[in-house]
């Protein structure tokens, strides 16, 4: 327990060290990493310089628990400019586990472009990866993959967008899942990396493997045969399409509305019902979320034609569909498939497609810079300039590839808080809230949304909201360190957790749980304040307090006064947690 | 679906540790789908036929038991991995002998979506 495989790509070498007390004191995980990031990255590191490290993190639940799968990738990020930090599920953490690591870290850069081939046997394969370079990510992914791996593969590629830096390149892991936001993919090409193939071929062994084997048998029964997980099995995270449009929270053409008129062509039922091919789960999940539909394309005249695989979730769906005002399945397939292709986060381009767009409607921009006309709903117009993000022809690209408006026009329309897309709910209050003081401003930190929707139509105390925000995330701290995946949550409940760590030797008590949750909050924000992060500089886009929410208008007013308790709050919190390290 | 969820719980049954490498179960992408592999549970098993010292027997009910392991230690051809046409059999290269399923059904029995089933096969 506590093996940490480094890798210098400056010096082609790597090694292992043991921080077997890290994992006692902070689980693993995003606790690991955020301890790592702290000791490893210098203070006010270039993201894209050498010394910027990555950390790469699945928790002990990973390959022994179902519906864990998660790891977490920690980095100084291009694009928010202080923590970056992304979760990806698949298989990539069961391989780390099985070849007997906690963690990865990636020091330096490679001289020359190169893939890693890590075996768990201590030796690291720096493989050149000239012949791979400017390839698709998912092809990248299938051609390391090899046909019958000795144990569990599994591959992580960046395409040319990470190639060229794009400040929301992502990483795609093994096809259909992502470290989709905050720029894992420029940081991992700055370092020269294409790819890491992990093939695991080792054990993991239980100490009480009678107490584990029941409790597996209780975790397993409870997912799959109590309904508390249906709907990501069923429709998948697509489901919400119909479910947020009916409330007015699903967020369309660059959040002028939260109701799109053509939302049942880009259901999740539709898409179910029509194009799905199949569930493409993460290695010890019988839910399989992630859905895999069928695209059809032409390759050449005389109707050459191919299926192909696009995988679809909701986030792509808000942010390449309704929120370009796209009502054809195949088209948000073509974008969904390009992004993943490009290695492109499909939730920030589609909001730097759609601020794009309102900026030429308005004039800001015109053909000379966007060199596509942008319209609503037109998906090969939005292909053409998804293309260009990642060329980047001339200045205003560069921009766009930057998350940035171009020479800051329409600020007060371009939907990113802390430099990251939102997320498509478009809910009330506490979306925004729980955005803006999110440690990594994902919708997900904290579920902003869903305490929105719990209280429809009851107007929320900000205060209020502030509290259960910041107690929400403290406790996903703990879930992401174990590995869980959040959409188990309902599942993974506090005693449970405590239960399941107790049968890998890491014995504590709930209260001791949960501030175990507090320290590694408060050190994911020590490490943000550290890199500049300043709740002054937060810029909420004033087109939320535009557009009613689902929870009627949001008052600008209740946004600052949340910040401002926010803020005191989360300081509170970094001083008595994590104080000076 | 491919969950390998039956992977590491076979694992598990026959070694008491968590491995997709040391499974008598395997599963793989194959095109669009999946395909697993897993011991049939034959009545006349070639892969017993196929050992030269009578390492592998057949058992009553099918399948194979593995009665003298220290036979498999010397053993370089290893026939009974070619005899099987599924190729469910894998070689264990620590303790140098075929991963033999126990026939036990705990895949089955942790298979979310009814693609593996144990019982009589008539």
């Amino acid at each position: 327990m506590g093996d940490i495989l480094f890798v210098s790509l400056t010096e082609g070498m790597s090694w292992v060290e043991n921080r077997r007390e890290l994992i006692e004191e902070y689980i693993g995980g995003s606790g690991l990493a955020i301890n790592l990031l702290h000791e490893l990255c210098p203070e006010g590191v270039d993201p894209f310089s050498p010394e910027n490290p990555i950390i790469l993190a699945p928790g002990p639940f990973i390959g022994l628990y179902p519906v864990c799968s998660k790891t977490i990738a920690m980095f100084k990020s291009p694009l928010t400019g202080n923590l970056g930090e992304s979760h990806a599920g698949g298989g990539l953490g069961a391989a780390l586990r099985f070849a007997g690591y906690d963690a990865l870290v990636v020091l330096g850069a490679s001289p020359k472009p190169v893939w890693l081939d890590i075996r768990g046997d201590g030796e690291v394969g720096f493989k050149g990866s000239s012949s791979v370079q400017g390839m698709s990510a998912v092809e990248t992914v299938a051609v390391l993959k090899e046909p019958e791996p000795d144990g569990l593969q599994s591959v992580v590629a960046v395409g040319p967008a990470g190639e060229k830096f794009v400040y929301y390149a992502n990483a795609v892991v093994d096809g259909y899942n992502f470290f989709g936001r905050t720029g894992l993919g420029a940081v991992m090409g700055a370092k020269n990396l294409k790819a890491i193939r992990v093939t695991g071929c080792g054990r993991i062994g239980v100490e009480d493997l009678d107490g584990y084997k029941s409790l597996f048998e209780r975790i397993y029964e409870e997912v799959v045969k109590t309904g508390k997980m249906r709907k990501y099995h069923d429709l998948g995270t697509p489901q919400n399409v119909l479910t947020l449009n009916s409330i007015k929270a699903l967020p369309t053409r660059n959040f002028k509305s939260g109701f799109f008129e053509h939302a049942e062509k880009i259901s999740g039922e539709y898409f179910a019902d029509n194009l799905l091919i199949r569930k493409n789960p993460c290695p010890l999940c019988p839910i399989g979320c992630k859905h895999v539909a069928m695209l059809r394309g032409f390759f050449a005249d005389e109707h050459e034609v191919e299926v192909v695989e696009a995988g679809y979730d909701y986030e792509p769906v808000y942010a390449l569909g309704s929120n370009l005002g796209i009502d054809d399945p195949a088209g948000v397939l073509k974008l969904c498939l390009l992004c993943d292709s490009y290695g492109l986060d499909a939730m920030m381009t589609g909001t730097m497609l759609a601020w794009a767009t309102e900026a030429y409607e308005r004039n800001l921009v015109g053909l000379e810079e966007t060199l596509v006309e942008p319209r609503w709903g037109d998906a090969d117009g939005y292909v053409e300039m998804v293309k260009h993000i990642v060329d980047m022809p001339n200045e205003f690209y560069v921009s766009m590839a930057q998350g940035r408006a171009y020479r800051g026009l329409g600020e007060d329309f371009l939907m990113t808080i802390g430099g990251v897309g939102l997320a498509g709910y478009h809910t009330g209050l506490a979306f925004v809230v729980g955005t803006a003081i999110g440690a990594r401003h994902s919708h997900v930190s904290n579920a902003g949304y869903s305490l929105d929707q719990r209280h429809l139509g009851e107007p929320l105390d900000p205060v209020k909201a502030v509290e259960t925000l910041v107690e929400e995330e403290t406790w996903r701290c703990i879930l992401e360190s174990c590995g869980v995946c959040l959409f188990a949550r309902r599942v993974y409940d506090i005693n449970l957790v405590a239960e399941a760590l107790a049968k890998l030797g890491l014995r504590r008590s709930v209260e001791e749980l949960k501030e175990t949750g507090r320290r590694i909050y408060a050190l994911k924000y020590r490490f943000k304040f550290r890199e500049g992060f300043g709740f002054k500089n937060l810029k909420i886009p004033a087109r939320l307090f535009e557009t009613p929410s689902a929870n009627g208008r949001i008052e600008p007013d209740d946004v600052k006064k949340a910040l401002e308790v926010a803020e005191h709050r989360i300081k509170e919190l970094v001083e008595r947690y994590a104080p000076a390290i | 679906m491919g969950c390998m969820t039956c992977v590491l719980v076979c694992s598990r049954e026959i070694y008491g540790s968590l491995s997709v490498k040391y499974s008598a179960m395997r599963v793989f992408r194959d095109g669009l789908g999946f395909r697993v592999v897993v011991c049939s549970g034959c009545e006349d098993p070639d892969c017993a036929s196929a050992c030269p010292y009578e390492a592998l027997k057949p058992r009553p009910d099918g399948g194979v038991e593995l009665v003298n392991p220290d036979k498999c230690v010397e053993c370089e051809d290893r026939p009974c991995l070619d005899a099987c046409s599924m190729k469910a059999l894998r070689w264990d290269d620590e303790r140098k002998r075929p991963i033999v399923c126990i026939e036990c059904g705990v895949c089955a029995k942790f298979c979310p979506h009814e693609v593996l089933y144990y019982g009589e096969v008539v």
